[in-house]
């Protein structure tokens, strides 16, 4: 894990650098920075907030989302009156590059189109790991002897008698803390692609509850409303930068209907651990 | 505007463009229907508050285009707001199969879908020519 975290450094530190030379270069660049196609920022520049370069990849991951139709996104590029913004698809990574209106483009595309490959060629040479592990082993470890001890009784008890030896694995369930609740208030949830039945709310809150059971991942919540009509759902965390941290609950609008709630309106909330 | 696209869909399956409200844009569509005929263009939505014209060789994709048209012109909107890039010209986004030019027009939002190889550029010059009459 941590020979990884190094890597990731030594990562971030070469691209950083590499972007800091094609500016060095490429003066009409007003701003530049790399991120993951899972949003994760490698690399950019000091004079960038993380804010802004956070916004940035959630205006560009709606996109993204909708780009199946014509085959993904390999490059997207914006073109104002003040200047000109590029996303471009390297690998597994997206190269933002901002201009200014009197920038040479073709300079700072033929520029960033050979150095940065160029970079990202031989990092995968020296280091292949790093760029491609997406996935937190961490969260998954764990399961592993969860699941080895539960399926150690079930061996036992083909040849022995049943009843008791299933009582074992049964015991800890009390110990689980009661589910806190919160209350949050309504919002819409509307799109073509929007699963009727998943609300979404902060990926805090979700996080929260998370660790309150041992990290155990909560994927149904129990909506009740002050009149007392209660549902189950399915619940996500929220994408919409707009809705974070304002203690709302996205919510489509048939959850709505059979709640009989509308926008604006407060309900309860808590998680549901099985 | 989900019901204004369904409906949309349905009229374009009889393999014609379609007008929906009103249609004060009459000089857009026929630039449009011009730059249909362009080598490699695959088809365009034109949209405004009161009217939606919509005109795709494959229907089946239409709803699918509708939103990634959509969802181009919201983020480039809030690009740049974020880094300060003023008035938003034009946003090409390519993907492997087909790219897709959407650009603002007076109160028109309009985009076209094309294949790889064909000439953005030439119909970025024919819809700015219109843009300055």
């Amino acid at each position: 894990m941590e020979l990884k975290n190094v890597d990731n450094e030594l990562y971030s530190f070469a691209l950083k650098s590499a972007l800091s030379e094609v500016r060095n270069v490429c003066p009409g660049i007003k701003t530049s920075f790399m991120f993951k196609k899972d949003g994760e920022i490698i690399a950019g520049d000091e004079g960038t907030p993380e804010k802004v370069v956070a916004r940035v990849v959630d205006a560009f991951d709606s996109v993204l989302e909708k780009a199946d139709a014509i085959g993904g996104v390999e490059c997207m590029t914006l073109e104002c009156s003040k200047g000109r913004a590029n996303v471009s698809c390297m690998d597994d990574l997206y190269l933002v590059t901002v201009t200014s209106k009197k920038a040479d483009v073709n300079h700072v595309n033929i520029v960033t189109r050979v150095l940065i490959p160029t970079v990202l060629k031989l990092l995968e040479k020296i280091h292949p790991a790093p760029l491609k592990s997406n996935l937190p082993t961490s969260e998954t470890e764990p399961e592993i002897p969860a699941v080895k001890e539960a399926e150690k009784p079930a061996e036992v008890s083909a040849e022995e008698p049943i009843t008791e030896e299933l009582k074992e694995p049964l015991e800890p369930e009390p110990s689980l803390p009661e589910p806190p609740v919160n209350q949050l208030i309504v919002e819409d949830l509307r799109g073509l692609l929007v699963p009727s039945d998943t609300v979404r709310i902060d990926g805090e809150t979700l996080s929260e509850w998370e660790g309150l059971y041992d990290g155990r991942k909560i994927e149904e919540v129990e909506v009740e409303t002050f009149d007392g009509n209660v549902t189950q759902c399915e619940v996500k965390p929220i994408k919409d930068w707009k809705y974070e941290g304002k203690g709302i609950i996205r919510i489509p609008e048939k959850i709505q209907l059979t709640l009989e709630i509308k926008k604006g309106e407060l309900v309860r909330v808590k998680p549901i651990v099985e | 505007m989900v019901k204004k696209e369904k409906s949309a869909q349905n009229t374009a399956a009889a393999a014609e463009p379609v007008a929906v409200g009103a249609t004060p844009i009459n000089d857009l569509r026929a630039c449009l229907e011009e730059i249909k005929a362009y080598k490699g263009v695959i088809g365009y939505i034109l949209r405004n508050s009161a009217s939606a014209v919509i005109d795709l060789k494959d229907s089946t994709k239409l709803i699918d285009y509708a939103v990634l048209s959509s969802s181009a012109l919201d983020a480039s909107e809030e690009f740049s707001k974020l880094f300060n890039l003023g008035k938003v010209k034009n946003i090409v986004v390519e993907g492997k199969d087909v790219k897709k030019l959407s650009m603002t027009i007076d109160e028109n939002r309009i985009s076209v879908f094309m294949e790889k190889n064909a000439d953005c550029e030439k119909i970025l010059r024919r819809l700015r020519a219109l843009e300055r009459n």
